[in-house]
């Protein structure tokens, strides 16, 4: 505490901020100590460190200053001193931080922000149990001559429908005795065509699905068609 | 960019553990603008999305990993790390898997 030395300046804010220098801004103190004030002195600190550095080596007389030297990106607080012919004045208030950019910049870093990552939770899930199939639906023999037949169903709607394939089974009418007709590989589209048929007989038809969780139950059976020329068509499904 | 990386303190992570033969799941919630890269990482090594790795963001913005049928090998350390032009952090949990077999 010098004797008659200035009051301490106020109000300091930055009026421009670029990247290469800041403008710096004050209120001249309300208490000159008795003497006239001679200028005053800016000192600049990076946040985050403590290092206070004099920017002007003798002292300013107007209220506002361009401080240079700065770090393109890096943030500072500035504060100021007022000096008289008794002595310097305890510093100002520290301004408010600003970062030596340019406006464009700052735009575009505005509403930006440093990633965040919350504690990660663990929680232990059952593997889905793989479910067999439901039944194929809307079975029908699409087409039928005495050399071919061919068999078309939807697939079924339940779950378990990933993976789904078809096995067609045939009976002969009259008999409770259903054989399937792909014994090796089960088919992947919802279509199927026979050949070989006894011409004459009359058969009906069912579809079962199956995935890897195994084969599920059949669908209604077709009515009894019988293989040869005077076969009735049935209309076209989708109608 | 992984050598300023955060250090993960190993005693203060939470450790969870799993049966073996089930699924994991790790969910962590994660913000930051732009949004941030994310990379799930198990001991150290980035894990890719695979048949028993999934890697997504759920509906409730979540990040997420799922690793299926856990084995006692997916033992360790999983780290969400997140990154974007403003910097980068992580979170990390310890995984056990324990064997079926030890009841």
């Amino acid at each position: 505490e010098v004797e008659g030395a200035p009051g301490a300046p106020l109000d300091v804010r930055c009026l421009d901020a670029n990247k290469d220098y800041i403008i710096v801004t004050w209120k001249q103190p309300a208490v000159d100590g008795g003497n006239s004030i001679l200028g005053y002195f800016v000192d600049r600190c990076e946040v985050g460190t403590t290092h206070w550095i004099q920017c002007n080596d003798t002292p300013v007389k107007f209220a506002r200053f361009p401080v240079t030297g700065l770090v393109e990106g890096r943030s500072y607080v500035f504060r100021v001193r007022a000096v008289n012919s008794s002595g310097m004045s305890h510093p100002s208030r520290v301004s408010e931080p600003v970062a030596a950019m340019d406006p464009a910049d700052r735009a575009r870093m505005r509403g930006t922000s440093a990633p965040w990552t919350g504690q990660i939770i663990v929680t232990e899930e059952e593997p889905a149990e793989s479910m067999v199939p439901g039944r194929p639906g809307d079975l029908q023999v699409t087409e039928a001559t005495k050399n071919y037949l061919v068999l078309s169903w939807k697939p079924p709607g339940e779950k378990g429908l990933e993976g789904v394939m078809y096995y067609v089974e045939k009976c002969v009418s009259g008999t409770d005795s259903w054989q399937r007709v792909n014994t090796e590989i089960p088919v992947k589209s919802p279509r199927f065509a026979l050949f070989d048929l006894a011409e004459g007989k009359s058969y009906s038809f069912r579809v079962r699905c199956c995935n890897s969780a195994g084969v599920g139950e059949p669908s209604e059976p077709t009515e009894a068609t019988t293989v040869g020329d005077k076969l009735d068509i049935p209309a076209a499904p989708g109608k | 960019m992984s050598s300023n990386e955060p250090t993960i303190n190993s005693s203060k992570v939470k450790k969870f553990a799993v049966v073996e033969g089930k699924h994991a799941k790790f969910r962590c919630f994660v913000t930051g603008k732009p949004k941030p890269e994310i990379v799930w990482k198990k001991d150290g090594v980035p894990l890719e999305p695979g048949r028993r790795h999934l890697i997504f963001e759920d509906r409730e913005g979540y990040y997420t990993l799922k690793v299926l049928y856990c084995k006692t090998q997916d033992t360790g350390l999983y780290v969400c790390a997140a990154s974007n032009a403003l910097g980068n952090t992580l979170s990390a949990v310890h995984l056990s898997v324990k064997g079926t077999s030890v009841r």
